[in-house]
């Protein structure tokens, strides 16, 4: 088990997305994925994408105008 | 992850038929030499002789002889060789003019470019809304000093298919020589060398379920070309190396494997895609023309979305398309394909290519229909770009 973080504080889309993918490609089964962001439309993009993989659950936060999504994997 | 990817991108490579794999299989493991003349030993004749019989038979599907079809690595290979090959053998003799359409596949347009920097010039000549070389504007562009017109059959992203038949004629009555790339047409749109007045045609077997790293040059005898690759003397002494005969036994399996019915099933899958879309979401943009296209290829714009987050929530719900939107392609600029036809970066970006192939089936059409639908409007109601936030018709 580990926790994968990826910081794309002031990318836009589709980065942040795509670095999601990049990570959820990489993890196994246990693993925590923590993404970083500031584009707000992305916020709203991950989880949907998240869900029509199956994984329910993320975790989303918002401090200021940074954002953090926990995925368990 | 979703198991099963529904592939649709099958103008960019298309999944091999087991069998060609099969076809191929002894050339690997039993007749594996280089082929030989008859005065070599027996088993590099009968790869020689199982060379020449691909050759033939797949010239044949072009009306052509076995002799006027030589083998290369692929479709950038062929092109590569009609246009800096005709340069060569006629650049210093006869002009140094070349005229192209603006919507060519790298493997020409950037051939073009590089005979540019060596002093040739270069029409690159524009299309219509539709990408349809205008005939009239070819015969205008024509000068005493062209000696090469390359001008593909069918696009590779819009699958618009030209009118090669009158093209060629131009270029005939003009004493041009005419070289199309029908990498995107070769067995699923007719084309014969007999009937139209084409010098060189680029094909390859990687769109039709062959293998990769094989293609092909259909050259017309007597057309003047020079070899630009320095090596032994294969391939009628015009493409140097060891021939790749278990890739030419596939390719040669591949075509035979195509068939009419087959086509057409693909092609409903097309239209059946085409006017579920047109129908059901709104705001979309059919580009290429709506009759004279590839059987294969679907290209829609979805205004107001990007095109790569377009791709990536398909991928991530296992379809496999292709956009022409800037970071999806390598060259990292939008389509020129879609901005040669008029259109502005916005359509570019937003723009998804389905192609469809033997493997697929209607319910992956109707799958990837549903999917894109849900996408484009999830995507619409977050995205900037997006001013209308009702998305179903």
């Amino acid at each position: 088990m580990a926790d994968i973080k990826i910081d794309v504080r002031g990318e836009t889309c589709p980065v942040p997305l795509v670095e999601t993918r990049k990570a959820l490609r990489k993890a196994s089964p246990g693993d925590i994925v923590e993404i970083i962001g500031t584009h707000t439309a992305s916020k709203k993009e991950i989880p949907m994408a998240l869900k029509a993989m199956g994984i329910e659950g993320a975790d989303i936060q918002q401090e200021g105008d940074v954002w953090k999504i926990r995925i368990g994997v | 992850m979703i198991e099963k990817t529904v592939y649709l991108d099958n103008a960019a490579a298309t999944r091999m038929d087991e069998k060609v794999l099969e076809a191929m299989k002894p050339y690997f493991f039993e007749t594996y030499p280089v082929a030989t003349s008859e005065f070599g030993y027996s088993l590099g004749i009968e790869a020689r002789e199982a060379l020449e019989k691909a050759r033939k038979e797949i010239a044949s599907h072009i009306g052509a002889d076995g002799e006027e079809f030589i083998f290369t690595s692929g479709s950038t290979e062929s092109s590569n060789l009609a246009l800096k090959g005709v340069a060569l053998a006629l650049g210093e003799k006869k002009g140094r003019h070349i005229i192209v359409s603006s919507i060519e596949d790298f493997p020409v347009l950037h051939s073009a470019k590089t005979l540019e920097k060596q002093g040739f010039s270069v029409t690159y000549l524009d299309v219509d809304n539709e990408g349809l070389v205008d005939p009239d504007r070819l015969r205008d562009a024509v000068t005493d000093e062209t000696i090469l017109v390359s001008i593909q059959h069918a696009n590779q992203e819009i699958g618009t298919v030209q009118d090669i038949e009158t093209i060629g004629s131009i270029c005939h009555d003009k004493g041009v020589l005419f070289h199309t790339d029908a990498t995107h047409t070769f067995t699923r749109v007719p084309l014969d060398s007999q009937k139209v007045e084409v010098d060189l045609i680029t094909v390859s077997p990687h769109t039709i379920h062959g293998p990769k790293g094989i293609g092909g040059l259909y050259i017309r005898k007597g057309t003047p070309i020079s070899k630009w690759m320095d090596g032994g003397f294969q391939e009628f002494n015009l493409r140097a190396g060891l021939e790749n005969i278990p890739g030419a036994i596939g390719f040669a399996r591949a075509v035979e494997l195509i068939t009419l019915e087959e086509t057409e099933r693909i092609k409903k899958m097309r239209d059946h895609l085409i006017g579920r879309v047109s129908a059901e979401v709104s705001e979309t943009t059919l580009n290429g023309h709506r009759s004279k296209r590839v059987p294969q290829n679907a290209n829609i714009t979805f205004h107001s979305v990007e095109g790569e987050s377009v791709t990536l929530h398909l991928d991530m719900r296992g379809f496999a398309v292709s956009t022409g939107s800037a970071c999806f392609s390598r060259s990292l600029e939008a389509s020129h394909v879609i901005r040669g036809i008029g259109g502005d970066h916005e359509r570019a970006h937003g723009s998804i290519r389905f192609t469809f192939s033997r493997y697929n089936t209607m319910e992956e059409v109707d799958a990837v229909i549903d999917a894109i639908t849900e996408v484009v409007n999830q995507l619409r109601i977050i995205s900037p770009l997006s001013k209308n936030k009702e998305v179903g018709k």
